[in-house]
C-alpha cells in the first residue's frame, strides 16, 4: 500500500502539507538525521563513522526482528511480551543441545561449524515457534488477553532458560566472521555484515507480507474489527495462531542471532528486549488498538532507538540514562499519534 | 410474486446462560420475498440474525437452505452458500480500504507463485469492487479509500453494496437505515427491492416501521423470543404493526410447522 490514496478523490487543492508532516515515517526519517548531525557535531565527528554505524546496525538486528514479528502481533490489537525470553529460552536450548548432548565446544569454529549452527538456527526458530502456539493456545482457547497470556509465557521462558543453563552462558562453537562486515571479492560490504544481512533480508520479506498479501491483511482486518472479519469468514483464531507463531519463530531466530554474536546461549541474553521491541513498534507508528501499522516505521523507529543509544554515548552522557532517553521516546511517539488522531477525527 | 422457499428455520432456540434469547422460532424466506422482522428491544431478533447467518449455533433446531437440511459451524460455512448478513453497525474493518472490505475473505490472488504464497491482486480487486458497488446501484467514492476516510452512509452504502453483491441466495440485513438521512435511507430501500427482482431473498430487520411496510411483502413479529405473528404486511399500518409488537395487540401465537 502507498500513500497515493491520499490523493484519489479529492479535488486538487493547494499543495497538502498535512499527511507529509504528520506522516510518522516521513518524522522518524527526519528525526534520525537531525539526530545524526547533532551527534556527529557534539562528539567532535567521531559518531559520523562507519564502525560507529556498524554497530548500531548490529544492535538494530537482533531488536527488528523482535520488532517485526511485535508489528504483526500489534496490528492484530495484541501485544507479545514473551519475545525478550524466547530470545533466552531459544539460545539456551540450542547450546544445551550442541554443549551438553553433542558435546562440542568453542574450539569447533569457522567453517566446522556451520552445521552444528544449522542446527542450532533450526532448534532455535522451533523453540520460538513452541512459545508462539503456547502463546495462541492462551489467547486462544483459554481466552486470556494477550498482555497476561504473553507475561506469563515472559516468566516461564526466562525461568526454563535459566533451569536449563543452569545460569550460566553454554559456550559452544561458532563463526565470528558472521559478525564482521562481508568482504566480497576485496572489497568491505561494510556496515553489512551476515547477520544483519540476514535480519534485513528477513524484515523485507515480513514487510511484503504485511503490506502485500493475504495474510497482512487478515492481520489488519482483525485488529480493525475482529468481529467483521469473523463475519466475512475468516478464521480468526487460526490466523492469531499463525501471528504469535510468527513473532515466536522470529524470536527464536533473533535468539540464534543472539548466540551467533556472543557464541554463547545465555539465559540472560534477551532479558528486556521485548521493551526495546515493543518501543520500536510504537516509536515507528503502530497503534496499539490495533488495525493500523506500518513495515517501515517500525524499521525506523528500532533505528532511531539505537542511533539515541550510540549517539548519547559518543557525546559523553553517563550510559544509565539511557533507559529514561527511552522512555521519554516513546512518550514521545504516543504523543504524536494521539495527535494525529484527534487531526483525523476533526 | 415470490418462487419457491429458499431458506428456513424450524423450532430454532438459543439461550445466554439462564437468558432464552429464543424460544422455538420458526420462519420461512421464498426466493424474491422481503420480509421484516421486528420486535422490540431485546425480543431475540439480533439472536435470530446470529443464527441465520452462522455466527452463532443454536442450541435446538433445524436450518434448511433448498430443502437441505445445514449446520453452520461458522460464518464462512453459510457465506460459502450464498447466505450474506449485514450486521447492526459492525460490518466493515474502517482501517481497510473499500475495496479490501468488499474482498474481505474472499481476495484476488496474483497469478503464479506469488498467488500461491497470498499475494494479492489490488487492481483488480479495486476495479472489481467500484463495478461491483455501481452495479447495486449505490454512489459511493473511491474504492481505494480507507472506509474511515467515509461518512456513515457511504460506509453503510458500503456494507450493503458487499452483501448484494456477495449473495446468491439470502441477504440478511440487520438495521441498513439506522443513522442514515431520509434519501440515502430511500436508496437503501431501492437496492432492496432491486435483490429482491434478482430473486433473492431478503430479511430486512428495522425499528423504523414505515421503512419496513414500504419494503416487505410479510412481516415477522418477535417477542420474548417468540414469534407472535406472521402475516402478509398488506394487513398492517403503523399503528397496528407498533400494537403489535409491544402487545398492546392481542395476538394468537403462530404454531411452528
Amino acid at each position: 500500500m502507498t500513500d497515493s490514496k491520499q490523493a484519489t478523490g479529492v479535488a486538487p487543492r493547494s499543495f497538502n502539507w498535512k499527511p507529509l508532516v504528520t506522516n510518522q515515517s516521513s518524522i522518524l526519517v527526519f528525526v534520525i538525521f537531525v539526530l545524526a548531525a547533532v551527534f556527529t557535531v557534539y562528539s567532535g565527528g567521531k559518531f559520523w563513522d562507519i564502525a560507529v554505524f556498524n554497530n548500531i546496525l548490529t544492535d538494530w538486528g537482533l531488536v527488528v526482528l523482535l520488532a517485526v514479528g511485535q508489528t504483526f502481533v500489534v496490528i492484530s490489537g495484541g501485544i507479545d511480551l514473551s519475545v525478550g525470553s524466547t530470545v533466552s529460552l531459544s539460545g539456551v536450548v540450542a547450546g544445551v543441545v550442541m554443549v551438553n548432548w553433542m558435546h562440542l565446544d568453542l574450539s569447533v569454529s569457522n567453517e566446522a561449524a556451520i552445521a552444528p549452527l544449522l542446527l542450532a538456527l533450526l532448534i532455535c526458530v522451533l523453540t520460538g515457534i513452541a512459545v508462539g502456539l503456547v502463546n495462541a493456545f492462551l489467547v486462544n482457547t483459554v481466552n486470556i488477553v494477550p498482555f497476561i497470556a504473553t507475561l506469563a509465557t515472559l516468566g516461564g521462558a526466562a525461568g526454563l532458560a535459566i533451569i536449563w543453563s543452569g545460569g550460566m552462558p553454554l559456550q559452544g562453537p561458532n563463526f565470528y566472521g558472521l559478525v564482521n562486515p562481508i568482504v566480497l571479492g576485496g572489497v568491505s560490504l561494510s556496515p553489512f555484515s551476515f547477520i544483519v544481512l540476514v535480519s534485513t533480508i528477513t524484515v523485507l520479506i515480513a514487510g511484503l507480507f504485511l503490506h502485500r498479501a493475504r495474510f497482512g491483511l487478515y492481520t489488519y482486518a482483525i485488529g480493525s474489527n475482529a468481529f467483521a472479519a469473523k463475519a466475512a469468514g475468516i478464521n480468526v483464531k487460526r490466523h492469531l495462531t499463525w501471528v504469535y507463531a510468527v513473532s515466536g519463530a522470529l524470536s527464536g531466530l533473533a535468539g540464534m542471532y543472539a548466540y551467533t554474536r556472543l557464541g554463547s546461549g545465555s539465559p540472560s541474553s534477551g532479558a528486556g528486549f521485548e521493551l526495546q521491541a515493543i518501543a520500536a513498534v510504537v516509536i515507528g507508528g503502530t497503534s496499539l488498538m490495533g488495525g493500523s501499522g506500518k513495515m517501515v516505521g517500525t524499521l525506523l523507529g528500532a533505528f532511531l532507538l539505537y542511533e539515541v543509544q550510540s549517539g548519547l554515548l559518543m557525546v559523553g552522557m553517563d550510559p544509565n540514562w539511557k533507559q529514561v532517553i527511552v522512555a521519554f521516546m516513546i512518550a514521545g511517539a504516543v504523543g504524536v499519534q494521539g495527535f494525529n488522531f484527534s487531526q483525523r477525527r476533526k | 410474486m415470490t418462487g419457491e422457499l429458499i431458506y428456513e428455520v424450524k423450532n430454532v432456540s438459543k439461550r445466554y446462560g439462564s437468558v432464552v434469547a429464543l424460544d422455538g422460532a420458526s420462519l420461512k424466506l421464498h426466493a424474491g420475498e422481503v420480509i421484516g422482522l421486528v420486535g422490540d428491544n431485546g425480543a431475540g431478533k439480533s439472536t435470530l440474525v446470529k443464527v441465520l447467518s452462522g455466527a452463532h449455533k443454536p442450541d435446538g433446531g433445524q436450518i434448511f437452505l433448498d430443502g437441505v437440511e445445514r449446520v453452520w459451524e461458522s460464518p464462512r460455512g453459510a457465506l460459502e452458500a450464498g447466505v450474506e448478513t449485514l450486521y447492526q453497525d459492525s460490518s466493515l474493518a474502517a482501517h481497510l480500504t473499500v475495496s479490501e472490505n468488499v474482498f474481505l475473505g474472499r481476495e484476488k490472488f496474483k497469478s503464479g507463485f506469488l498467488g500461491w504464497l497470498g499475494f494479492l491482486d489490488r487492481k483488480t480487486m479495486i476495479r472489481e469492487a467500484q463495478e461491483d458497488l455501481e452495479k447495486v446501484g449505490i454512489a459511493f467514492p473511491s474504492a481505494n479509500r480507507p472506509v474511515s476516510q467515509l461518512s456513515g452512509g457511504q460506509r453503510q452504502a458500503v456494507a450493503i453494496g458487499r452483501a448484494v453483491s456477495w449473495a446468491s441466495k439470502v441477504i440478511i440485513l440487520d438495521e441498513p437505515t439506522n443513522h442514515l438521512g431520509a434519501r440515502q435511507a430511500g436508496e437503501v430501500l431501492q437496492v432492496i427491492r432491486a435483490a429482491k427482482a434478482k430473486g433473492l431473498g431478503v430479511i430486512f430487520i428495522s425499528h423504523t416501521l414505515p421503512h419496513v411496510l414500504q419494503v416487505t411483502d410479510r412481516i415477522v413479529v418477535l417477542r420474548l423470543g417468540r414469534i407472535v405473528k406472521d402475516t402478509p404486511t398488506s394487513e398492517y399500518n403503523v399503528d397496528t404493526l407498533l400494537g403489535t409488537i409491544t402487545g398492546a395487540i392481542q395476538t394468537i401465537k403462530v404454531e411452528g410447522d
